[in-house]
């Protein structure tokens, strides 16, 4: 699956949406990846609120969320590429939007293809991160981001 | 002497009569023998003369315009339940993996076009009147937008609908027309039954059936065994659940000659309605 220069291979068992969000003013929404093991119900925060509580203990929750160019250059976005092969010591249980238990999760800030983003993963649980990561870690290689495709509109980033 | 050449000359003309009439008889069966296309050739007609009937008479081939639909990919069968990738029709990308989802999934098969598709499509924007059970999720599944407009489909889709445009998926299940509906089993990853309906309730009394019987399909489960099992493996499960039954080859129980052999005697057989009681117990 591809759009607005996100591209993926899914693994078996995963789903997921790439999408911008509608606006309605004058505000520009920049691109949002979800990529989960379970069912990605039709309305999800940018960052799982609505889905991450469906997860299962054998579940992973990904999201790949794009800021605005006038956040590329800063130090937030200084590390170049997507980490593609995460440690189990990467995740925090603590490391949550919404702080779930039994879950844990791991946010990185990158720029690749010269837009900023940020890569949150959440784990169904902190106690399988053996088995959960390497499966995480399968999405991540599948990944490619590719430059803005066609110029941003103009107007306030809404990410 | 008179007599006998006359009476011999009768009777070489009346075989001559009785020849003739085989030989038209003959003629006749063979020229509805070619009539009906049955390649008895035809004289008239000079296999050379004509390329298109060339085949007109000999024993080779011949070649019948037939048109097989695309090939399953490998490892897929009649129950399998692979991931739908495709466009939204705001030009999103999204990605539907039933078999993986844990629950059941419902994919409705629409188009814009068809007319039996539109009540389908209104029924859609009130989801809370559509009757599925709690925890089945509905995906609508159109053509990509090589063959429909994505326009279109937004226009008939309801906000908060799941839509994927993608043609591959209609090869990967198969779908004969539209509107056409596939339940899966997120649990097990098969199909659980797919059919047309003219009326969407039909389908949610199917699916809550489903949900009901879903124990019966639960991993590990004879059904969830059986589930795409065909052939010398259907036949090999079955002999395996018999010998665990006791019933081994030749057993009389195997081979019933009369209504006793399969329900006792009549008097002791209960009432129909005593023996789904004691079953149930």
């Amino acid at each position: 699956m591809q759009a607005h220069g996100i591209a993926v291979e899914l693994p078996d068992g995963f789903e997921g949406r790439i999408f911008r969000r509608q606006t309605d003013g004058p505000e520009v929404a920049c691109a949002v990846g979800h990529f989960a093991t379970f069912a990605l119900p039709e309305e999800v925060g940018d960052f799982g609120s609505g889905a991450v509580t469906l997860m299962g203990e054998y579940d992973v929750f990904a999201v790949l969320f794009e800021y605005g160019p006038e956040s590329g250059g800063t130090r937030l976005f200084a590390r170049e590429g997507m980490p593609r092969a995460l440690a189990t010591s990467d995740f925090r249980p603590y490391v949550l939007r919404r702080g779930l238990p039994g879950q844990s999760g791991t946010q990185w800030f990158f720029t690749e293809g010269g837009r900023p983003f940020t890569l949150y993963v959440v784990l169904g649980s902190h106690a399988r991160r053996p088995v959960l990561v390497p499966r995480a870690n399968g999405l991540l290689e599948q990944m490619t981001v590719g430059p803005q495709p066609g110029p941003m509109p103009s107007g306030t980033p809404w990410n | 002497m008179v007599a006998l050449v006359v009476v011999l000359g009768l009777v070489v003309t009346g075989l001559a009569v009785l020849v003739a009439g085989l030989l038209r008889s003959h003629a006749d069966i063979l020229k509805a023998l070619h009539d009906l296309g049955a390649g008895v050739g035809d004289p008239s007609v000079s296999p050379n003369a004509d390329p298109a009937r060339a085949d007109i008479g000999s024993t080779r081939p011949v070649a019948v315009p037939f048109t097989m639909g695309p090939q399953l990919p490998p490892g897929r069968d009649s129950t399998s339940a692979p991931a739908i990738a495709g466009v939204t029709p705001g030009g999103d990308a999204r990605a539907v993996a039933p078999a993986g989802s844990g629950g059941l999934t419902l994919l409705a098969f629409l188009s814009t076009g068809c007319a039996s598709c539109a009540g389908f499509w209104e029924s859609f924007r009130e989801p809370s009147r559509l009757g599925l059970p709690t925890g089945a999720r509905l995906v609508v599944v159109t053509k990509g937008p090589d063959r429909e407009i994505p326009g279109e489909v937004a226009a008939l889709a309801s906000p908060g609908l799941d839509v994927v445009m993608a043609s591959d998926a209609w090869t990967d299940y198969e779908v004969p027309g539209s509107p056409f509906f596939v339940l899966v089993d997120g649990t097990t990853g098969r199909r659980l039954g797919e059919g047309v309906a003219s009326q969407f309730a039909q389908v949610a009394d199917l699916v809550r059936r489903a949900e009901v019987d879903g124990a019966g399909f639960g991993p590990g489960t004879r059904a969830d065994r059986l589930v795409g099992l065909d052939g010398p493996e259907r036949e090999s499960d079955n002999d395996a659940e018999l010998r665990a039954a006791g019933i081994l080859p030749g057993d009389p129980s195997l081979y019933p000659t009369s209504l006793e052999d399969l329900y006792g005697p009549p008097d002791a057989r209960m009432p129909a309605t005593d023996r789904h009681v004691r079953r149930a117990g």
